[in-house]
């Protein structure tokens, strides 16, 4: 119960600051609502001259890119910057302050900001999903939308689970540079149709690390119902990924040895 | 004459230097591009495997073309120049060359030269060790004439590219933040210069827009005569034209905004 207080002190915090830079916030959510219309346009450019890609039809393609952008800009909204910092506070030292604060040390360190203008994103990604599924006449019931949005819980969490992993290279490395562009394109395979991937790109990017099964089992919940082989599978993969960077982060944990002068 | 040109020979030679030393952060973005060419890859497979051709080009053709762009962008586009402006704006480093008598633009330019030569050669790393899979998917038609069209098309686009970026790194004179804007720029940039899909997949009438704006000529134009998307040599001619007339109008706008923000700047500091 404390840590949803913290949570909640920080949310506030955020929100009052991005009230002082109000021109700031703009920018940005045009930044990425820029982003996501880049994606649309490619699908849109794409089926003027096919009819389908690896059997998935148009508006199937906008319901998969807006389901992978809603796991992105939670990510963005909840999570990007405080683990983008963390790598740069471990290198500077700074990150002495989440050690002196009295909770878990990866929760304080990972969820210390939020970006509002990801999350009212998060809203338009939404409403690409809901215009997608119209247009496809989809009418899912109740358990088919919140087992939708328990899969995009799952996502976020491997998602989250990925970043702080890459980012926890920080202690060993001292310098996490790069993370974010690898973190971008990764997300670039997470708005393809799992049926695209063949041989080795199927191995990796599908089972390896799992950017294709977050976005595709969702999608596909809502396309042809409840599959709970997936569904479980993607709780399984969730919580090992996330079990295995909180072990990895905790070890890196016991090599910081700060560096300040 | 022979003298100033010495000014950015010393520019450019430091420029290289200080390139060569960030030489592992070019060659691990070239490893990243080549997911991005992986994901290229898979996804206009799958496009292709429902159709033969696409605007009038099959898959070898489409992927050439990408393959074409991602070598020219290590090449010929602005990385964080504008960003690097911004920073010596903001920091109270463009001071010092107020002081001497050296042409900021010419200065930063020379760096940018550099820059490129360091990252394109480097982006062939990545792309020797793929090269056994990416020949069986490249085909460029063999025409001299190209490249004689394609060589002064690369240069203007580098100017191009470079003029863009030196304007927003400018607006730190009026604005202390300029990331959003040149994100939000880039966004426009990366869709209109060709580096999403090939232009000439949108409908006629947006693509013949397109060519009226100068981000078709940062990296589509000398793309598409490289890789055999643009054939006619009078349409060439005309579009090189258009391509010298942005030149000129962003080297002018980058003067402006240069001599304009000069008198807001305050030096500080000794």
């Amino acid at each position: 119960m404390s840590y949803v207080r913290i949570w909640l002190a920080t949310a506030r915090y955020s929100i009052i600051r991005t009230l002082m830079f109000r021109g700031d916030f703009f920018v940005w959510s045009l930044v990425e609502l820029f982003w996501m219309t880049v994606n649309l346009l490619l699908v849109s450019v794409i089926y003027q001259h096919t009819e389908s890609i690896a059997g998935w039809s148009k508006y199937e393609m906008v319901l998969l890119v807006g389901t992978s952008m809603i796991v992105q800009r939670l990510l963005m909204g909840f999570f990007w910057s405080s683990i983008f910092e963390m790598g740069r506070n471990v290198r500077t030292g700074n990150f002495d302050f989440f050690l002196a604060q009295p909770g878990n040390v990866m929760f304080m360190a990972t969820t210390r900001k939020l970006d509002p203008d990801g999350l009212i994103n998060s809203f338009v990604a939404g409403g690409v999903v809901i215009y997608a599924v119209r247009q496809l006449g989809l009418h899912p019931g109740v358990l088919d939308v919140a087992l939708y949005l328990f899969m995009l819980i799952c996502g976020l969490a491997i998602h989250y689970s990925i970043l702080v992993l890459s980012t926890s290279l920080v202690f060993w490395l001292t310098s996490a540079q790069g993370v974010e562009g690898g973190y971008f394109t990764l997300t670039e395979f997470s708005r393809l149709p799992r049926e695209a991937f063949k041989g080795i790109t199927n191995t990796l990017f599908v089972w390896v690390l799992p950017v294709v099964v977050v976005s595709n089992t969702p999608a596909r919940t809502l396309l042809h119902g409840f599959e709970w082989r997936w569904a479980v599978w993607l709780f399984v993969l969730a919580s090992a990924w996330f079990a295995f960077t909180v072990w990895v982060f905790n070890r890196g944990l016991r090599r910081y040895a700060s560096a300040s002068s | 004459m022979l003298a100033a040109l010495n000014k950015y020979r010393h520019a450019f030679l430091i420029g290289l230097q200080s390139n060569l030393v960030y030489r592992w952060n070019f060659a691990v973005r070239g490893f990243f591009s080549l997911f991005h060419l992986a994901v290229v890859f898979i996804l206009w497979g799958a496009a292709f495997a429902g159709a033969g051709k696409i605007g009038g080009f099959d898959l070898r053709q489409t992927l050439t073309y990408f393959i074409t762009l991602l070598v020219l962008q290590f090449f010929i586009s602005a990385f964080n120049e504008d960003y690097q402006i911004s920073e010596e704006i903001r920091n109270g480093l463009i001071n010092q060359f107020l002081l001497k008598p050296i042409n900021y633009f010419l200065y930063r330019f020379s760096i940018f030269v550099a820059a490129r030569l360091v990252s394109g050669a480097l982006v062939f790393i990545p792309l020797l060790i793929a090269m056994p899979i990416l020949k069986d998917y490249m085909t460029f038609p063999i025409e001299w004439w190209r490249f004689g069209l394609a060589v002064p098309a690369l240069l203007l686009s580098a100017l191009i590219q470079f003029s863009i970026a030196y304007c927003f790194g400018m607006l730190t004179f009026w604005f202390l933040e300029i990331q959003g804007f040149v994100i939000l720029s880039l966004a426009i940039e990366t869709v209109l210069g060709g580096q999403v899909f090939p232009l000439d997949l949108l409908p006629p009438r947006v693509f013949e827009a397109a060519q009226y704006l100068p981000f078709y000529y940062q990296m589509y134009f000398p793309g598409a005569i490289i890789t055999g998307r643009l054939n006619d040599v009078a349409d060439i001619s005309r579009g090189l034209a258009i391509e010298l007339f942005w030149v000129v109008l962003l080297l002018g706008l980058g003067h402006l905004l240069w001599v304009r923000g000069l008198r807001r700047h305050t030096a500080v500091g000794g």
